[in-house]
């Protein structure tokens, strides 16, 4: 029996302490209370007022009690459910708990057969959905691009249509507007087996990323309003750039980018008390001769540690960004900048860390970098797991008994031990000169590559319900329908 | 084939020496040829346990508790091998060259060589030329082992090749070199005939050079 004894269990990040983190909670209330957000929605604007908000045509401003109460009602642990109720890929979130997957959006992708750079495609995403479910690293599932050749409102929908059937992990969804998220919803409590059900287990987020600086625009709030009616968890995470739509200081950019978020928590816990919410987004600098956002900046750790510890400081899980570089190619610079966030995100617990896979500033999706990063991620989560110590890891008896000049490889403690001590990887070579010689002399760009293809000759998802595939024909058809009519 | 033999395999394989001791008690019993239980029972086992090390299902630790129990098979068959008259895989002369003292790599590849069903005579660490030349003169083995850790010592390795030359027997054995300092390239400068890098390679080069792979 011990008395007085402190366990840390894992490696310890902190770079703001409790009374930073107060001064800048304090910041946010205050940005809430006295400058407020345009928002553009008529009915938000009413909820909100009703509630206590002081509304002044679009601007509405937000007492301090209001947005304290609905970070009280915001659940900090929850559970994101596999499609296939297969327990190892559910998502635990919840304080300590780092996850990892790609992100949206990318116009261009780098095609797994030629590894050319080319408009990202309806038949990416299975592709990418496939290497998502087949990483033992990458918890949820983004697409990577923006669909090109569909009609340009119904790009999300068929995105998640092309996701859910091809991983059981939990997808992170985006849609155009209102009705193509109904149709996303009804997939996936088809699935889900019900609505009912789907409140239990959740097996998609959806998410939305308000402008920035300090606005809510309609979609973005008539999504959040549908989507916190119908209990479908949420991300409401802006993309502030530091010197351009934010301030330019670390901790100015990340209280303007809490203002945003806690806008749209205030009015979805108002809404839909005890609604999971996830605060965060892309936080970094603005090149200052290319003005392009940078994916691979140390800022962007920082801004994006900084966003972390406070959400979690306030009791709310975050919406991570890491595994992303500016590079243009699978080369060095992608390796170092994906690297180095996925690390530091890690470290930070950040509940969902977004834009694995990313390369090109988020102009092109890769699965070569989102791969290579998976190796980073397991890396990163062996450094994270730290150090245990207790009466049979400190080894002493073992020690005694080998004495000098013995060896441990016949150690039952060894044999105990060495699968979960040590991590193993996957990409990393760490074969003798001749071994790697005899194996063809690859790089890692090479074995990357075979790790792609290999995975998608081999690897087969869980099967959707039956029923389920009917319900995405259908939906997309009457998707297509109504974009005709417009 | 009597279905104790898959039994002594897989008990080799899962590194449980007890059983194996009482499978192989048991398969003599039942009056089984000697050299079938070791060829059909505890060397399928041993080669299962490398394949599986070569595609990294199996690491060393696993390994050597597999050599242990195949060890503990060997010491209950080893008197019925002999008055059978049947050889084993073939003799090797192991030892870690002059002014080094490291053993620990050597005396991994012995158990494993023991364990693949080879005899090991160790003539133990810091082992001048003629050492390991009276030893070949003595034992007449198919391989001879040399170890070295150390940079400032694996030029003995040389010296000792040069001296198995002189002596005239250079062409009775086949020479197989390793330790954290040689590589391959080094091994063919210095005139030897095989170059392991880990202890199981070493059991492979051994197979090898003594002419059973």
């Amino acid at each position: 029996m011990r008395a007085n004894y402190r366990v840390n269990s894992g490696v310890r990040f902190q770079m703001l302490s409790d009374d930073q983190l107060q001064e800048l909670l304090n910041g946010v209330l205050h940005v809430l209370e006295y400058t407020g957000l345009d928002v553009y929605h008529d009915e938000a604007r009413e909820i909100l007022e009703k509630a206590g908000a002081r509304v002044d045509g679009l601007r509405v401003r937000l007492p301090p009690y209001l947005v304290k109460r609905s970070l009280e009602m915001a659940p900090r642990s929850f559970t994101l459910g596999a499609r296939d109720g297969n327990a190892k890929h559910n998502i635990q979130i919840g304080p300590g708990r780092a996850h990892f997957g790609p992100g949206p959006t990318c116009p261009s992708f780098i095609d797994v057969d030629t590894l050319e750079r080319r408009p990202y495609v309806k038949s990416d995403v299975p592709i990418v959905a496939k290497v998502v479910d087949a990483l033992p690293n990458i918890d949820f599932c983004e697409s990577l691009g923006t669909v090109s050749d569909v009609q340009h409102k119904l790009g999300a929908l068929y995105e998640f249509a092309g996701m859910f059937p091809n991983t059981n992990k939990p997808i992170v969804a985006r849609s155009h507007d209102r009705f193509d998220l109904a149709g996303i919803h009804e997939i996936a409590v088809a699935e889900a087996g019900g609505q009912a059900a789907f409140e239990k287990r959740p097996n998609y987020v959806h998410c939305s990323e308000p402008p920035s600086p300090l606005v809510s625009t309609f979609e973005a709030l008539d999504k959040l309003l549908f989507a916190a009616r119908h209990r479908v968890p949420l991300i409401f995470a802006p993309c502030p750039v530091a010197g351009g739509t934010a301030p330019v200081t670390a901790a100015g950019i990340v209280i303007q980018g809490a203002a945003e978020s806690w806008m749209g928590l205030t009015l979805a816990q108002i809404v839909q008390p005890g609604l999971p919410f996830i605060v965060g987004g892309v936080y970094s600098v603005m090149g200052m001769s290319s003005m392009i956002p940078a994916y691979g900046a140390p800022e962007l750790v920082l801004m994006m540690a900084g966003i972390s510890e406070l959400s979690h400081y306030a009791g709310l899980p975050v919406w991570q960004t890491g595994g992303c570089t500016d590079a243009k190619t699978f080369d060095e610079q992608a390796i170092i900048e994906g690297s180095l966030s996925v690390l530091i995100s890690a470290l930070t617990g950040g509940d969902l860390c977004h834009d694995v896979g990313y390369t090109e500033s988020a102009m092109t999706g890769s699965v070569l970098q989102l791969v290579a990063m998976d190796e980073a991620i397991g890396y990163s989560r062996r450094i994270s797991r730290g150090i245990e110590v207790n009466e049979d890891t400190l080894a002493v008896d073992v020690i005694h008994s080998v004495g000098p000049n013995g060896h441990y490889l016949r150690q039952a403690h060894t044999r105990r031990y060495f699968r979960n001590e040590f991590w193993y990887p996957n990409l990393c070579d760490r074969r003798n000169y001749e071994e790697w010689s005899m194996m063809g002399k690859t790089t890692m760009k090479d074995r990357t590559v075979a790790r792609v293809r290999d995975i998608l000759a081999t690897h087969r998802p869980s099967p959707l319900k039956p029923v389920t595939e009917k319900v995405i024909e259908k939906v997309l058809a009457e998707a297509e329908e109504r974009v005709k009519k417009e | 084939m009597s279905w104790l033999y898959e039994r002594i395999s897989t008990a080799i394989l899962e590194g449980d020496s007890d059983k194996t001791a009482d499978l192989v008690k048991k398969a003599l019993d039942e009056g089984l040829p000697a050299k079938e239980v070791l060829d059909n029972g505890m060397v399928a086992g041993m080669s299962e346990v490398g394949a599986r090390f070569k595609v990294g299902e199996m690491f060393v630790p696993d390994v050597l508790v597999s050599a242990d129990s195949m060890q503990a098979g060997l010491n209950v068959l080893r008197p019925y091998l002999i008055s059978s008259g049947v050889k084993l895989l073939g003799k090797i002369v192991m030892g870690t060259v002059k002014g080094d003292l490291h053993d620990i790599g050597k005396n991994l590849v012995n158990m494993m060589c023991e364990g693949a069903g080879f005899e090991v005579i160790d003539i133990g660490f810091d082992v001048d030329p003629q050492q390991f030349v009276d030893a070949i003169k003595e034992h007449q083995p198919d391989v001879v082992g040399m170890s070295a850790m150390l940079t400032t010592t694996m030029r003995a390795m040389a010296h000792t090749i040069k001296a198995i030359e002189e002596s005239g027997l250079r062409t009775t054995v086949k020479i197989m070199v390793g330790g954290a300092s040689v590589d391959a390239a080094f091994a063919e400068r210095i005139g030897a005939d095989g170059y392991g890098s880990n202890a199981p390679s070493g059991v492979d080069l051994a197979k090898r050079l003594a002419g059973v792979a």
